[in-house]
């Protein structure tokens, strides 16, 4: 039943992809880009749940369920900012991104069954992983931002403006700002969820490594924020590193 | 019946003219007219048009003619024109869509259409032959502009550059613009950065009266030629058009205060031929340099655009007649 749900979350992710970009190749957007998202955070929303009822605990036991958390702390943090920053062209860079977590959510092997059902629920644990994934929704989105900014400066640099897409980019500036307030979002929350590391119970190298990586991925994203406040950082720059830093995590984690 | 920019000077336009709460009331006057049912009077700063609905063609022209010939002598008279049947609907579409306006596209005229048009509803102006013909009107105008991108894209310099402004900063308000060289392109494309809501100007000139002259202009400040570098660290717009035939501004000047700057975007214009601004200047990250070649493409392909969708308009004009 949960992959069900789960594979209809994935097409309305792809339409939202597909539909968005159809459209910005006509020069125009689309308000069904934002109702494909809707329907597909639900879709993911209720995925949880029944992941939750399973495991009598937070849905964060494996690695298709990270997926899916990750991609729901994305997808709820586009539908957040989008309206407040107005961009609503965020939908068509986030739908593709959020179409390939969920998809690696649908391989087989990554979600168990039968999850064994939680006898004891470690509260520290369980916030430190949900922290971790909402803080990775908001970092992620953070490189769709960077990502829409390298775009249009690509664009810019060239002179090529004969695509519809040029047109409906935000300007550089308020892409710069919402890549910058995203990461502090992301920082704060991650700042939560290595806290929650740090006072729960590690039992394992590999979850000592993993809160090792978190720590370090973490120290990057400060030095990053740090750099770029006190000393200033060429946007190009500050979006590239955003990008890759949001990819090295992923695959960290992926590794660990 | 009526005259626009295209047939009729700003002094003979201005005889015509009527206050926009005034157009209800005119409009109620005309058909008082024999042989007038209906009517509706649009007047803007570009255009005084009557539109009536006759019982007869020709007696309703004679009326009309007479009663907008009061006080005005002839000469003024001859820069009317006149519409009849179908080419009114034509005009009419063609008015709303923005097609007959001097700026191409623009979208204001949808606004003083349906006002004019509200005014002579209220003032019982109107009945079945124009009500259905201005209803009609409106819904053709939203189908041009949401089915074409006529209203889009600039096509002049000036405002090419201000577009472009547009995409990297956003609202120019809180931007600073530098002028190096007080040409006149420099002016207008400063002067179109100002109206768009730009707040300081800062201009330089080799003849620091010019300099001061077109600072005075546009409520900016003069400073000496040898002097503007200390003014980069702060500027993010610049518009460069001397007569020097070697780069005024080089990479390296740039450099040296890109951490003063904090590494902000600078959006550079160079209208000067040969060409102000090093080359190197747009490996600079965060720099964004237009030459006036560049500027001209942009406004050349906007030009192009526009005529495709003036195309697409027509199109959809002669469908809905």
């Amino acid at each position: 039943m949960d992959r069900w749900i789960l594979f209809t979350a994935v097409l309305l992710a792809a339409a939202a992809a597909l539909h968005g970009a159809r459209y910005l190749s006509r020069g125009e957007r689309s308000r069904w880009t934002v109702l494909w998202m809707l329907g597909s955070f639900a879709c993911q929303f209720i995925v949880l749940g029944l992941r939750s009822e399973l495991r009598g605990s937070c849905p964060l036991g494996d690695m298709g369920e990270m997926f899916i958390f990750a991609s729901w702390a994305l997808t709820m943090c586009y539908l957040a900012v989008g309206s407040v920053f107005r961009l609503s062209l965020l939908g068509v860079f986030t739908a593709p991104l959020v179409c390939f977590l969920l998809s690696m959510a649908l391989v087989p092997g990554m979600l168990e069954s039968n999850p064994p059902n939680a006898n004891h629920i470690d509260g520290w644990r369980e916030s430190h992983a949900a922290f971790s994934v909402l803080a990775y929704g908001a970092l992620g989105l953070a490189a769709v931002a960077a990502v829409m900014f390298l775009v249009l400066d690509q664009q810019l640099k060239e002179g090529d403006f004969a695509r519809g897409l040029f047109r409906n980019l935000p300007p550089v500036k308020e892409l710069g700002l919402v890549v910058r307030r995203l990461l502090w979002l992301g920082l704060f929350l991650l700042t939560l969820g290595v806290i929650s590391g740090l006072v729960m119970k590690v039992s394992g190298d590999s979850q000592s490594r993993h809160l090792f990586a978190a720590a370090g991925q973490w120290v990057a994203y400060l030095l990053l924020l740090f750099i770029s406040a006190w000393r200033g950082l060429p946007l190009k720059r500050f979006a590239i590193a955003t990008v890759i830093l949001f990819f090295c995590s992923l695959l960290i984690f992926a590794l660990l | 019946m009526g005259l626009n920019h295209e047939a009729a000077p700003v002094q003979v336009r201005e005889h015509f003219a009527v206050e926009t709460d005034e157009q209800g009331v005119r409009a109620k006057e005309i058909i008082a007219l024999s042989t007038i049912a209906e009517s509706v009077v649009i007047s803007t700063c570009n255009r005084m048009e009557v539109y009536v609905a006759a019982e007869q063609a020709d007696r309703g022209i004679e009326y009309l003619t007479a009663y907008l010939a009061k006080n005005r002598d002839q000469e003024r008279m001859n820069y009317l024109y006149t519409k009849s049947g179908e080419d009114v609907k034509r005009h009419l579409f063609k008015l709303v869509s923005g097609l007959d306006s001097m700026v191409l596209g623009e979208t204001e005229i949808f606004g003083q259409v349906k006002q004019a048009y509200k005014q002579a509803l209220e003032a019982g102006a109107t009945k079945g032959v124009l009500n259905k013909l201005f209803q009609k009107s409106f819904a053709v105008g939203k189908r041009v502009r949401t089915h074409t991108r006529i209203q889009m894209g600039q096509t002049s310099v000036g405002n090419v550059a201000v577009d472009l402004a547009e995409k990297i900063f956003g609202k120019l308000k809180g931007s600073e613009v530098m002028v190096i060289g007080a040409g006149e392109t420099s002016r207008l494309v400063a002067k179109s950065m100002m109206s768009r809501g730009a707040s300081g100007l800062t201009v330089t000139n080799r003849t620091m009266s010019k300099a001061e002259d077109l600072a005075a202009e546009l409520d900016g400040t003069a400073v000496p030629f040898d002097q503007w570098e200390n003014v980069l660290s702060r500027v993010d717009i610049i518009v460069s058009s001397t007569g020097s035939s070697e780069p005024v501004l080089k990479a390296a000047q740039i450099q040296a205060v890109r951490r003063k700057r904090k590494y902000r975007p600078l959006f550079i214009i160079d209208i000067a031929v040969p060409r102000d601004i090093e080359a190197a200047v747009s490996e600079i990250d965060e720099v964004y340099l237009y030459d006036i070649d560049k500027l001209q493409h942009l406004a050349e392909e906007a030009k192009e655009s526009r005529q495709h969708q003036v195309r697409l308009c027509e199109k959809i004009i002669e469908q809905e007649l």
